[in-house]
């Protein structure tokens, strides 16, 4: 009983953040078609088309997140996944939206990984949610640096239990505490993630909630100097015995 | 009209800077309460639209700060926020007295011809 009220609550607090989330793009569209009707022209249409498709985009995930998130002893099958493949993909998605906030979007692998044990579409829903929340953040987290180029990492690489997945960025604000704080505040404040983003952060929540239907889980980590959220995987230890 | 314009998302901010140029007002953006501190000094604004909704520190920090400097008590400060302004029910006499608030304009029910209105009757009030 008290699990399911929890659980409850949870959800709640995830479908909060996730409403907040979601008026952004919708505001975005909103204005920039009432500007486009002021100047009588059609300069921001490819904007808020780009703006529209990822707002869909982002709503899938959240969804899959949340029906994760509503049934919490529900886990996701895991299969081998190639790690490069996923955050191929993953930029692709990304990409658009990126370019539109003036970040450059760059996949660093860190070698040749084997197939790792991961749920494909949750994997890679989680790390788009998440690189959707750093897209929005980064320009406001280097405000001192006017002449830095924003960029966002999607990198893998190798770590004592497995392989690192996640993306990096140079914002020293993405810190163990901050994601902690967070993870107390989702539902309960406006802006969990204060001192990392001017919204709800329902990207890095969502991610959360799906890592976590994959028994693993979203973590901060450091690499190259860059500071990021990434989760570990394990590698799929039948292939390596082949 | 010199006007700072606070606002932390980088498309809504081309937006509504484009917007308020198309309108005639020279505009100056930042993303931060820092960032417009330092922004504040340098290019004397006429008008502040401010989203309360920062990173770091608040649209109520920024306002503490901006008015504890004798030279900008009198710049009108409107705020443009995604925070309903239910929000601030306890505070509402603080934010028009102290903190100087002029106009608390909700973002996702104001259109930018509001916004543009909004700034005309500063611009009438000033001349």
């Amino acid at each position: 009983m008290q699990q399911a009220r929890e659980r409850g609550v949870a959800s709640e607090q995830l479908l909060l953040s996730i409403a907040e989330q979601l008026k952004m793009p919708l505001l975005q569209i909103a204005r920039r078609a009432e500007l486009s009707i002021l100047q009588d022209s059609t300069e921001g249409l490819k904007e808020m088309q780009t703006t529209a498709d990822m707002a869909i985009r982002l709503l899938d995930n959240y969804l899959f997140g949340t029906r994760l998130a509503l049934e919490s002893e529900y886990q996701l099958q895991m299969e081998p996944v190639s790690i490069s493949s996923i955050l191929y993909d993953t930029g692709q998605q990304l990409d658009a939206m990126a370019k539109l906030y003036g970040v450059e979007l760059r996949l660093n692998l860190g070698g040749k990984f084997g197939p790792v044990m991961a749920h494909r579409q949750g994997l890679q829903s989680a790390l788009v949610s998440l690189g959707y929340s750093l897209i929005e953040a980064l320009p406001s987290l280097h405000t001192n640096k006017a002449d830095t180029k924003l960029k966002l990492e999607l990198a893998a690489h190798r770590c004592r239990y497995g392989v690192v997945a996640g993306l990096y960025s140079e914002a020293e604000q993405l810190t163990a505490e901050a994601l902690r704080q967070g993870r107390k505040l989702n539902g309960r404040a406006r802006q969990p993630l204060a001192t990392l983003t001017h919204s709800s952060g329902a990207g890095v929540f969502v991610a959360d909630a799906i890592l976590q239907a994959m028994d693993a889980e979203l973590k901060v980590s450091r690499h190259h100097n860059l500071y990021g959220l990434g989760t570990i995987l394990h590698p799929n230890m039948q292939i390596q015995l082949v | 009209m010199n006007v700072l314009l606070i606002e932390p998302d980088r498309l809504l901010v081309q937006t509504y800077a484009q917007a308020l140029e198309r309108d005639g007002h020279v505009v100056v953006v930042v993303g931060t309460a820092q960032a417009a501190i330092h922004a504040a000094d340098e290019r004397k604004p006429e008008l502040v639209i401010l989203e309360m909704q920062l990173v770091s520190h608040s649209g109520v920090e920024f306002l503490y700060e901006f008015r504890s400097y004798d030279d900008w008590q009198a710049i009108p400060v409107v705020v443009l926020s995604q925070v309903p302004p239910g929000e601030f029910i306890d505070s509402w006499g603080l934010l028009q007295g102290e903190l100087g608030v002029k106009k608390y304009l909700y973002k996702p029910r104001t259109k930018l011809e509001k916004l543009l209105r909004t700034i005309g009757e500063f611009e009438q009030v000033k001349a």
